[in-house]
């Protein structure tokens, strides 16, 4: 049986998640012509700080020695499990403590390798960037602490405590949201202020930009601060709600799609960015919910997603180059006062 | 009246090619100066030490600005802007998907909203913002812009863009203006008609220096001409000596080098 508000808010979860993504992403590719190829870099890395933070605290804070049992340990697994949900106040500070560390690992670390990149060409930044993913992915595959390729587990959700799963995965629900909110909301006005058409025009043209006296290295640094801490918090809120990290989940792929939900939705148009997530997010649940009941084995719902996905992309380009919602211009108080000159 | 440019002994290399050698000129305040030459002669490559693409090999550029006098040889463009120099393009480099307004809007420095954090909050440059759109509405009422001020870059006309380019600098502080081939690419009319209008900014108070190749224009409006040949000053003069001087008429109808 097809359960539709277990559809939906799984859905609507996994589209919060994503669409923090295509929002940040947009913000720095489509308005402010960062090519970020290394998304998943800084989602794995928010991801990865929750993950380790919450279990080794949760650990430690529950007096267990972590030197003897280490959290990716079978003991260390069924322990955390054990705990998740003994002590609301612990979980929730452990999220909130856990949703800063991601911010600000994920965001200096974007600020900081800026530093070498946006002095070159914006395809080097894309390759650099994606690099630097794959770079990462291989280094937490032999890194013991995290789990090594296989990951960390068991990781007790912020909401753990509440006994009925329903209203458990409804708080997560609204956590996401919450989240997502805050985000369009800070990347709204950003790209509504003269910061964002200041962006623009470095996107327009970096060398007229610069000649105008603005200082476009670090206007792209305080970009990628900006994009990779948000991209930090989704990243954290991934590894709550899987309850598990591991380095596969953090391909390079998971790049791309975030890109095809922007190209798709219009590139340096935030509800552009939010279609295009809803859209991608649909087909991917929803074809993870029918294939079961199909009892279709032999096509993978990930090749279906894909494709239906492509066409999509390819039929959007044929039409509407721009995407389904093109960029519109800055909103700022000048068009009231423009409005007003004409008349007076 | 003083001089707001001094290039004084400029030299640049790209290699085996010497692009500026020993180019020494001033620019007087309140003048509207041109620059001519053949193709390659270095004119470009010049505006291009001046507003800090290039760093000279020797040589040095000061700027004189409301009485101080400081050297901008190496400093970056940016910088360079900053302390009142702007530059237009052979080829206009406007933000193309920004409105007329917005390619104004965009140029002043510093703006309050333009911090990150003030520009999370409208209230915090909202009224430096109105105060700039009414300057740029009002320049862009004074060139006849008005009507396209919502209109993308994109859609505007060759001659439009080319106003455009050099009203950017009316935004700021800028007191000299650097106009690389202002009428290239327009018709002649309308470039008579820019030509107009940087003699009404001179009546401002602005300083123009002016690469141009088409020199019949270029000379009905300026007052001093330098003439460059090969990286170095050919000639210098009033327009009507640079017209008849001979060793100009060379350098033209001969092309390469001497």
């Amino acid at each position: 049986m097809i359960d539709p508000i277990g559809f939906m808010i799984s859905w609507l979860t996994i589209f919060g998640i994503y669409s923090i993504l295509a929002i940040t992403l947009n913000f720095e590719s489509g308005t402010s012509g960062v090519t970020n190829f290394g998304k998943v870099f800084f989602y794995g890395l928010g991801a990865y700080t929750t993950a380790m933070l919450t279990v080794y605290l949760f650990l430690i804070l529950n007096g267990i020695d972590v030197s003897k049992t280490p959290p990716y340990d079978i003991k260390g697994i069924i322990y955390l499990g054990e705990l998740a949900n003994k002590n609301p106040l612990l979980n929730m500070t452990l999220l909130l403590l856990s949703f800063m560390l991601a911010f600000m690992i994920a965001g200096i670390t974007g600020y900081m390798l800026s530093y070498p990149i946006v002095r070159v060409g914006p395809a080097f930044v894309g390759f650099t960037l994606l690099s630097t993913g794959e770079l990462f992915r291989i280094f937490l595959q032999h890194y013991d602490p995290a789990g090594g390729s296989r990951g960390l587990m068991s990781i007790p959700n912020p909401f753990a405590w509440v006994p009925d799963a329903r209203t458990r995965e409804l708080l997560f629900l609204l956590l996401v949201l919450g989240v997502l909110t805050l985000t369009y909301v800070t990347m709204h006005r950003l790209v509504n202020s003269p910061l964002g058409r200041t962006l623009r025009a470095v996107r327009d043209d970096e060398v007229a930009a610069l000649c105008l006296g603005k200082d476009v290295p670090r206007l792209k640094a305080t970009v990628l601060f900006i994009g990779s801490g948000f991209t930090g918090i989704a990243g954290s809120l991934l590894a709550y709600y899987m309850t598990s990290v591991n380095p596969d989940m953090f391909v390079p792929a998971v790049t791309f799609n975030v890109w095809a939900m922007i190209i798709l939705g219009g590139m340096g148009n935030l509800r552009g960015a939010l279609l295009g997530s809803a859209i991608f997010t649909f087909f991917d649940r929803a074809l993870s919910f029918i294939t079961p009941q199909l009892g279709v084995t032999i096509i993978s719902p990930d090749y279906v997603r894909g494709f239906m996905v492509g066409f999509l992309i390819v039929a959007v380009l044929l039409y509407k180059p721009q995407g389904l919602l093109p960029e519109g211009r800055v909103e700022t108080p000048a068009w009231e006062e423009q409005a007003s000159f004409n008349k007076g | 009246m003083g001089s707001i440019l001094e290039v004084q002994s400029v030299s640049k290399r790209f290699g085996g090619i010497i692009a500026l050698d020993k180019v020494s000129l001033s620019v007087p305040q309140g003048a509207v100066v041109g620059l001519i030459g053949p193709n390659g002669s270095g004119k470009t490559t010049l505006f291009n030490v001046v507003t800090g693409f290039y760093v000279p090999d020797a040589g040095e550029v000061w700027f004189n600005n409301n009485g101080s006098s400081e050297r901008i040889d190496g400093l970056n463009p940016n910088d360079v802007f900053a302390k009142g120099i702007v530059r237009t393009f052979q080829i206009p480099r406007l933000f193309k998907s920004l409105t007329v307004l917005e390619n104004l809007l965009v140029t002043p420095l510093q703006q309050k909203g333009e911090n990150p954090l003030k520009a999370l909050n409208p209230k915090a440059w909202g009224e430096e913002e109105r105060r700039l759109a009414r300057k740029a509405l009002s320049l862009l009422k004074r060139f006849g812009l008005l009507e396209y001020a919502h209109v993308k870059v994109s859609e505007l006309s060759g001659a439009h863009i080319k106003l455009l380019e050099t009203m950017r600098g009316l935004m700021t502080d800028a007191r000299l203006f650097l106009l690389d081939e202002p009428a290239a690419g327009v018709e002649a009319g309308a470039a008579h008609e820019l030509f107009r209008l940087v003699k009404s900014l001179q009546g401002d108070g602005y300083t123009f220096f002016i690469v141009e190749h088409r020199i019949e224009i270029l000379m009905q409006y300026v007052e001093y001409v330098y003439v460059m040949h090969n990286g170095k000053l050919l000639a210098e003069g009033k327009p009507e000596e640079i017209i008849s001087n001979e060793k100009v008429i060379e350098a033209y109808i001969g092309g390469g080098s001497a």
